[in-house]
């Protein structure tokens, strides 16, 4: 048996991308599981999706902790968490940048395969969807699975859902980026601050779980909530709000799912801090002072 | 706030002993949804507000579902809340049930048993509270008026104290005590005050300091959680006993804690009893010993927390144990003698379910003695048959 574990953020088809190889593995005889793990997040928010593929039927239902193969389908991942955590001693990671492998800098050094599947994904498909030419870098990469099942199960499975040409478009950035991939060894050295978290134990569980904000050696936390998460990071568009057009209204105050807007001078401002990019506010603002731009990181 | 309400003694109905019992205890909020018998209940307390002898709000809502959401929501901003249901309301109620425990709120409320339909009934059956076993809420059962009343009162006691913060659900018999006048003995305000002490919430909903409850929560601390509510349940046991034993020091009506035993000492066979059962079973004990039968009864008042240890006890001294149920857990037997069998796995005595009243039938005397007669026959034998239908057409004892 072999494991995998996916990294993407929310919406960018990392679990479809789990379930299209298992199914490819599927095609070539083995038996093959994929589950993502569900958690409060949405679009933007880091996400873990898992494969197992094994000759006989796997029985085992945990999540994966020490992969063979770690997949990243955003680069700026690595950056923000170790994605080798738990990783086997003569395990692989392949990552979606431009980066040849020999430079991409990771906690420590080990077998990396990269390509620059979005690249690949605007030219083939026109839209930075790069979960389908991920998974032709996986073939390439480890030798697991061939190249034409990743494509038939390409096909199967993107094409029912968009359409024939759609899922054919797809297959060939799978294709693209199987020949493109790149296979060598990252840097290592690259250090985390290990992120903290907050488990009470029953005692110091509030009761209920009725607590306003708890001051921890993790920072400021409440259940079901972590102040020192900026989901700010989770955003792919920037709400940027004209001033002058801004009329006080407060209908984008209103409806912010998050909380993340306060009026200033009666004019709405942001707390990009934890505003993860929803777009609601530039959708109810009456008068358009709310625009959605794509956010460029350093 | 209520006015000064002197000790009488009153001939009243047990929803009136019910409804008297939460004005007594200075409620702050009553949310309800009238369904019979237990509108009785409601009706009475609006009353009470009516007359001006309580200002406590009394919000009228749509349905079951929402008195609870109402109770919930005024519990956590602080408030003493009380509402009432039976039946299919009590069903409509389940899902709220789990909120109100699992924020740890005290909420009162009275269950009126009445059967669950199909077939649509309107009498005395606990169909409707012991499926709620699991929801987190103390139940138990009362034998008379002046024990409803008496019991809301503990209820605020046992479920408001530190260690329990949970809530409490007394359970009265449809029209056997719902809708039956008897004396009543109901202590003054200041008395009731002056016992039960002020509610201190454990965390309160505040505009100024605010937080949210009950909110999504991951698998890192849901199990905690359940741990906790687990734990104090089982403390929930030494807070009973203590009350009621204040409670008699202060009142002198002494409930015994968790379970009554009456003339059990020497009994080579006891009966096990819930609800108003147990007052008819008295008279039958005690026609039994005058003819030199060694039978014993106990009252079990507690459904959650079970008295295992309690009647784990009981067990060893005698021949033979009887559980009478009013509920069937179909395809397994009645939900007391399941958790009966439960407390007393590993030891050898004979116990035996009898199922009988279901659907608001009467339990008369004769049913009584046949179940003592049956559990003498099997002392100390391994019984060839675990549960008797009593006063079942067609079907053989």
């Amino acid at each position: 048996m072999y494991e995998i574990r996916f990294h993407g953020r929310g919406g960018q088809g990392g679990r479809m991308a789990a379930e299209a190889y298992a199914l490819a593995a599927f095609l070539e005889g083995k038996y093959a599981v994929s589950f993502p793990f569900f958690g409060a997040e949405r679009r933007g928010a880091p996400v873990r999706a898992f494969t197992r593929v094994d000759d006989k039927k796997i029985r085992i239902k945990t999540q994966i902790y020490e992969p063979d193969y770690v997949v990243v389908l955003d680069e700026t991942l690595i950056e923000t968490e170790d994605v080798l955590e738990g990783l086997k001693e003569d395990g692989m990671v392949i990552i979606n940048t431009p980066k040849k492998p020999e430079e991409v800098q990771l906690s420590k050094p080990v077998k990396c395969a990269t390509v620059d599947a979005t690249s690949i994904a605007l030219e083939i498909l026109g839209r930075p969807i790069t979960n389908t030419a991920i998974l032709g870098a996986i073939a390439k990469a480890t030798g697991k699975v061939s190249i034409d099942s990743i494509e038939k199960a390409i096909i199967e499975k993107f094409g029912a859902r968009l359409g024939k040409e759609a899922g054919e478009k797809n297959a060939k950035a799978a294709r693209v980026a199987y020949e493109k991939t790149l296979v060598g060894v990252s840097q290592g050295g690259k250090e985390f601050v290990p992120r903290k978290r907050w488990l009470p134990t029953v005692e110091e569980m509030p009761i209920g779980g009725a607590i306003g904000t708890l001051q921890t050696e993790a920072g400021l936390v409440g259940i079901g909530s972590f102040i020192e998460n900026k989901t700010g990071d989770w955003r792919t568009f920037i709400p940027v709000v004209d001033k002058e057009k801004c009329i006080g209204c407060r209908l984008c105050w209103f409806y912010c799912p998050e909380g993340c807007i306060s009026m200033v001078e009666d004019k709405a401002t942001v707390d990009y801090d934890y505003c993860k990019g929803c777009g609601i506010c530039a959708n109810e603002c009456p008068v358009n002072a709310i625009e959605m731009k794509r956010e460029v990181r350093e | 706030m209520i006015q000064k309400l002197p000790a009488k003694k009153m001939v009243i109905t047990g929803d009136y002993a019910a409804a008297y019992g939460a004005l007594l205890c200075d409620v702050d909020v009553v949310a309800a949804y009238p369904i019979t018998p237990q509108t009785l209940i409601v009706e009475e307390f609006s009353t009470f507000v009516n007359d001006g002898i309580t200002d406590a709000e009394f919000i009228m809502v749509e349905s079951e579902h929402s008195a609870m959401s109402a109770c919930i929501a005024a519990q956590a901003a602080g408030a003493r809340t009380f509402t009432a249901t039976s039946s299919q309301g009590l069903a409509l109620m389940h899902e709220m049930l789990f909120v109100a425990s699992g924020l740890r709120l005290p909420i009162v409320m009275p269950v009126v048993n009445r059967t669950v339909a199909a077939p649509i009934g309107i009498w005395c059956e606990h169909n409707d509270s012991m499926p709620q076993r699991d929801a987190g809420w103390i139940q138990m059962a009362c034998e008379d008026n002046q024990e409803v009343l008496d019991m809301i009162i503990m209820a605020y006691k046992i479920g408001e104290h530190k260690d329990v913060l949970l809530p409490v659900m007394p359970c009265l018999d449809a029209f056997i005590l719902s809708h039956t006048v008897e004396p009543v003995e109901a202590p003054s305000s200041d008395e009731v005050a002056d016992f039960i002490g002020e509610y201190k919430p454990h965390a309160v909903l505040d505009p100024d300091k605010p937080m949210a409850i009950g909110t999504f929560t991951p698998p890192e601390y849901i199990q905690e959680l359940r741990y906790q509510t687990h734990e104090a349940m089982k403390k929930a046991k030494e807070v009973i006993k203590n009350v009621t034993k204040d409670f008699a020091s202060k009142f002198g009506r002494d409930y015994y804690g968790l379970v009554e035993e009456y003339r059990c000492d020497d009994a080579e066979v006891v009966l096990i009893t819930v609800g108003t059962v147990t007052g008819t079973a008295r008279e039958v004990v005690d026609k039994l010993r005058q003819e030199g039968k060694k039978v014993g009864l106990v009252k079990s008042r507690f459904y959650r927390p079970f008295p295992a240890e309690e009647v784990k006890k009981i067990a060893e001294n005698v021949e033979a144990i009887g559980v009478y149920d009013r509920a069937i857990s179909y395809g397994s037997g009645g939900p007391l003698f399941i958790e009966t069998r439960n407390a007393l796995y590993g030891m050898d005595v004979p116990v035996i379910n009898f199922l009988a009243g279901l659907g608001g039938r009467d339990v008369v005397t004769g049913d009584v003695e046949k179940m003592y007669e049956i559990l003498l026959e099997n002392k100390g034998k391994k019984p060839a048959k675990e549960i008797y239908w009593i006063g079942t057409r067609g079907v053989s004892i």
